[in-house]
């Protein structure tokens, strides 16, 4: 069987000129043994890699191809499944950080669709690294990585067979809709619950319950007013700094002028925001909260009279001088606004 | 009260048009209370009142007031719109709030009443700085219970003019957030006064207000989980008193009921999760009450037994009761949606949410911009409010953590937010001044000195004075153009009026058949229904999303495609809006990937966002452009004869100014529409859906009848 297998193979890598062939001689009607024969070994061949595809497939929901597997079983007929393969480059050396994140949002689609009840012989996930198949790479023309492309059941792949990375992203929704869109098999995404969370919170919660249990006989400290209002303090200053825009939109930390060099932490426009640009206006909303407690401290505290002095000039200093630092940097971003106090 | 003056104003700004409006000023505190007279700057700038009703939303609650006064009540309550989401309709009467147009309504009775008469029109335009007025009062009183006086006309102050606010409450602006700060401040006012107080008085009062709120905005939600919140947190923190179940038992209970009566919200409040802590903290209280009166008659050991049996008891009812209802379907768990940041909800599920400008997240621009100074200095004023605590200042700490949190997330919700961020910098500011202005009381201390005092109260007047300045201008400039009338500025400063969208809806009133129906996008469905008297489509009330998206995909397909479902759904007209002549960016190109998402989201198999960018993934209108894009519908009209117009010399015909592209597709003809109308600046475009059948019979009406 194992002879058969191999002569079938060899068969069905010349097939594209073998098929012509067989079209020749049916027309011409001799060679009718011939036929049969081939016939039978691409039957027994398709049963063969389907076999093996799905025996792959059962063990792990990515196929691994190398560059003969990928010869095999994804560019030579006969095939009556689609594959979808990612050629990326995982290897640390590559330095590729999208294809990590590519590769993770991958597999949770072929996961979901391994493990769906939907789940058939249609459709097979595969992924080809660039160090174990880089002919592969050549052989298509590729130089990016990740790409994601879908080979039909039938035919060569056309344009839209290629993933637009960059339009879409690869988001595994995305995918998964490219994927319907070209197979007409729907894959439902499943995302597996992220138990990161929660135990980051259970395990915060213990620590904090260990605490306040090591500490039972004195529990002062949960009626330290001081305590209580820097919390909350901080929550509002985090907030007004537009860190919850950071966290939903995800901006760089900074921006770095490919030209120049030069590093701009402020970005130009009113409706963006790095993450520099917002650390440093919580420092400065900061600065200005500070500069109006320590005003009202060195009005009521009993320190002796220099004291309060110096902290009172400290005071007004931290919030005329920040306030004013924070008015130019909106000034900066916000074109046309007309006002600037101390400083342009 | 001596902070407000009621000033009667007549202003004959037009020869031909004379307003009539009763207009609360707030003229203390030097010139800085007086700059909420910008608030009525869109009134006085356009040339009459017709205009001055501004954003978009607005035109309905303006048709739907005017049908209260016209029909009563009654009707309104009843009244089916057959005008929009042709061919469906819409029940008008329970799917609104109808606080606004009641309120509305009342004023323009009482005037009536009184042989004032005054056209409905004009209370409405007048309605929103009314109860601005209103709002800084409530602030003040709110204020003063939390701090003391001073503090309270500060704040006071401070909201007459913040933008974050203004901006909700112009001339012309007849929304439901104008009317519901005032609600929302003057709850919590009255429930700070019941908790101090420990009165059913005061708490009645509460819940009245309670359920204009609830009347009046869907916000009421914020309500009615901040007040148990308080509670449980003055529980948590054993200030538990007689004062706070009196009041909570009473307002709970009058307030669940008074909220029944809205016939939108009907019975969500005994079914939502939103409302569920409301109910949890309720029975808590009970709990504890009763535990409470326990304590005083049973032994310690007989209590700590009975305590224990009674909260596992408790436990274990209250988690089998969600499991049960929550398995049965009775209510879902979609707490999580109001907790994560709708924006990332949102951008999975339901495009069309994340399409409003409103729902995105917050920059700090933008806290900045609406704030200013009140945004650095008010956690001053937080810190000192949890340094003395006591158990209202308990409240305005939480009311501030939650309403900035919400603010970070939606834009939108700044609105919670800037009360509090006024009332907790008037109480920063108020106790530095406190100490700085006027002379030591104190003997025994030695203080400051005058030099540094008087430096401290001039630098600290100065912000302030920066604070007013930055209010005037962003009113002015940002927040007071109606964008029914368009302003453009010339080199010179002169200022150009587009009227191009009353132009282009006084034409579809005039010229078209009364019972045309207009397809458009839905931003313009409510303008389309009050300024042209047309049947629309879809409208700004989102609630059918596969509507929009039909209308979407009517847009994004070639003529002949469209043409079909334009057919089948009737369409007389087709209205657009095209900013390339005078570079508007806010037109139907521009928003046109969100009617191709929202499309696509129905009908993947037709539309594909993809098809519309170049291969190197842009969105581009001149000739690189994808070639679905060049011949879709939206493109042709959009752009239809603009390849022949040469705007200036520099430029080549057929520039669009907006994405500043010469256009790709110059040779546009149509098939099966015509070009109606073009308003002056080519703003609004219409075109004709030509007739082909003879007899031609709406084929929804046709299958229904079949």
């Amino acid at each position: 069987a194992r002879r058969l297998m191999r002569k079938c193979s060899d068969r069905g890598a010349k097939m594209n000129d073998a098929s012509v062939q067989t079209l020749l001689d049916i027309l011409s009607g001799v060679g009718e043994k011939n036929v049969t024969n081939s016939l039978l070994c691409t039957k027994t061949l398709l049963m063969e890699k389907v076999g093996q595809m799905m025996d792959w497939a059962s063990k792990r929901s990515v196929i691994r191809m190398n560059g003969e597997k990928f010869r095999r079983f994804v560019k030579a007929p006969p095939r009556n499944y689609s594959v979808v393969v990612m050629f990326t480059a995982l290897q640390p050396q590559r330095q590729c950080g999208v294809c990590k994140q590519a590769d993770e949002e991958y597999q949770i689609l072929a996961n979901s669709w391994r493990y769906s009840s939907a789940f058939t012989n249609k459709i097979f996930f595969a992924s080809v690294d660039f160090d174990e198949g880089s002919d592969i790479f050549h052989m298509l023309n590729m130089n990016s990585a990740p790409t994601f492309m879908h080979f039909p059941s039938k035919g060569k792949p056309k344009r839209a067979d290629t993933y637009e990375l960059q339009v879409r992203g690869f988001a595994a929704e995305q995918i998964s809709r490219w994927i319907a869109d070209r197979t007409d098999i729907n894959v439902r995404v499943i995302r597996p619950p992220n138990y990161a969370g929660p135990l980051m919170l259970g395990f915060l919660l213990a620590v904090v319950g260990s605490l306040v249990y090591l500490r039972r006989n004195n529990l002062e400290f949960l009626y330290n007013k001081n305590a209580w209002a820097f919390a909350a303090l901080c929550f509002v200053l985090i907030m007004t700094s537009g860190q919850m825009w950071n966290h939903i939109r995800g901006p760089p930390y900074a921006h770095k002028n490919p030209n120049t060099g030069q590093v701009s932490y402020i970005h130009g426009s009113s409706q963006a925001q790095f993450v520099a640009e917002t650390h440093i206006v919580l420092l400065f909303n900061s600065a200005v909260t500070f500069g109006m407690v320590l005003l009202h401290e060195a009005a009521t505290s009993d320190m002796d009279i220099g004291k309060r002095k110096i902290m009172c000039i400290a005071g007004i200093g931290l919030v005329v001088l920040f306030f004013s630092w924070l008015l130019s940097i909106f000034r900066a971003k916000y074109h046309g606004y007309p006002y600037s106090f101390l400083m342009n | 009260m001596e902070l407000i003056c009621l000033g009667h104003f007549v202003l004959s700004h037009n020869p031909e048009v004379w307003i009539l409006g009763e207009l609360m000023l707030n003229c203390s505190w030097g010139g800085v209370g007086g700059d909420s007279i910008h608030r009525i700057h869109p009134a006085l700038e356009c040339h009459s009142l017709v205009v001055s009703l501004s954003s978009f939303l607005l035109r309905f609650n303006y048709r739907s007031t005017h049908h209260l006064t016209s029909n009563g009540f009654y009707e309104f309550l009843n009244w089916f719109d057959e005008r929009a989401w042709y061919p469906l309709g819409r029940i008008v009467g329970g799917t609104v709030y109808p606080g606004l147009m009641v309120t509305a309504g009342l004023i323009h009775y009482v005037l009536n009443l009184l042989h004032m008469t005054v056209h409905i029109r004009d209370v409405c335009v007048f309605l929103a700085p009314i109860f601005s007025g209103l709002t800084a009062i409530s602030t003040f009183l709110l204020t003063r219970e939390l701090w003391n006086q001073g503090a309270g006309l500060l704040a006071a102050c401070f909201i007459a003019i913040v933008p974050g606010y203004i901006s909700r409450s112009v001339a012309g602006s007849f929304d439901n957030e104008g009317i519901a700060i005032f609600a929302l401040q003057f709850t919590y006012y009255l429930w700070v006064k019941s908790v101090k107080t420990g009165s059913v008085f005061w708490t009645i009062g509460c819940c009245l207000s309670y359920f204009y709120m609830v009347s009046a905005w869907g916000g009421y939600v914020f309500i009615i989980n901040l007040i148990p919140l308080h509670v449980f947190v003055l529980l948590l923190m054993q200030r538990y008193s007689r004062r706070v179940y009196i009041a909570y038992s009473t307002f709970y209970i009058v307030g669940l009921v008074l909220s029944m009566q809205i016939p939108f919200v009907g019975f969500q409040p005994i079914r939502t999760s939103e409302h569920m802590a409301a109910a949890g903290v309720f029975a808590l209280l009970q709990a504890y009450a009763f535990l409470q009166y326990l304590k005083d008659r049973l032994t310690k050991q007989e209590f700590q037994t009975l305590f224990f049996l009674g909260v596992s008891l408790a436990a274990g009812v209250v988690f089998l009761t969600v499991i049960y209802l929550t398995y049965t379907g009775k209510f879902s768990l979609s707490l999580m949606r109001y907790l994560c940041p709708p924006p990332r909800y949102a951008k999975i599920h339901i495009p069309i949410i994340a399409s409003v400008s409103e729902h995105q997240p917050t920059t700090w621009v933008s806290f900045f911009f609406d704030l200013h100074i009140l945004v650095c200095t008010f956690p001053a004023g937080l810190w000192f409010c949890i340094k003395n605590i006591n158990d209202e200042r308990v409240f305005v700490a939480l009311y501030a953590i939650s309403a900035v949190y919400f603010a970070g997330v939606m834009v939108r919700l700044m609105l919670t937010l800037t009360p509090v961020v006024c009332m907790l910098s008037a109480i920063a500011f108020s106790s530095v001044f406190e100490h700085y202005l006027g002379d030591d009381q104190k003997k025994d201390k030695e203080g400051l000195g005058p030099n540094i005092k008087s430096i401290v109260t001039m630098l600290m007047l100065m912000l302030l004075m920066m604070f007013a300045v930055h209010c005037t201008w962003v009113t002015s400039n940002a927040y007071s153009s109606p964008s029914v009338v368009l302003a453009s500025y010339n080199h010179d400063g002169s200022r150009n009026i587009l009227d191009d969208f009353r132009e282009a809806y006084y034409w579809l009133r005039q010229n078209t058949d009364e019972h045309a129906r207009v397809m458009s996008w839905w931003d313009y469905g409510y303008q389309i229904a009050g300024m042209a008297n047309r049947t629309t489509l879809v409208d700004n009330n989102t609630w059918n999303n596969s509507h929009i998206a039909l209308v979407g995909k009517a847009m994004s397909s070639n003529e002949s495609a469209a043409y079909q479902i334009m057919q089948s759904l009737d369409v007389d007209y087709v209205l657009i809006i095209f900013g390339g002549v005078i570079g508007y960016s806010g037109d139907d190109i521009n928003k046109f990937l969100w009617m191709v998402r929202i499309a696509e989201g129905e009908h993947p198999k037709d539309i594909r966002e993809s098809d519309y960018f170049t291969p190197q993934g842009e969105f581009r209108v001149d000739k690189a452009g994808s070639p679905t894009l060049l011949n879709c519908l939206m493109y042709k009209m959009s752009y239809y004869r603009f390849g022949e117009m040469q705007l200036d010399f520099r430029t080549p015909p057929g520039f669009d100014r907006t994405r500043n592209a010469e256009i790709g597709n110059k040779d546009i003809k149509f098939k099966h529409l015509e070009e109606a109308f073009t308003s002056e600046h080519w703003l609004v475009r219409i075109y004709k859906v030509k007739n082909e059948g003879s007899s031609r019979t709406s084929s929804f009406l046709r299958k229904a009848r079949s």
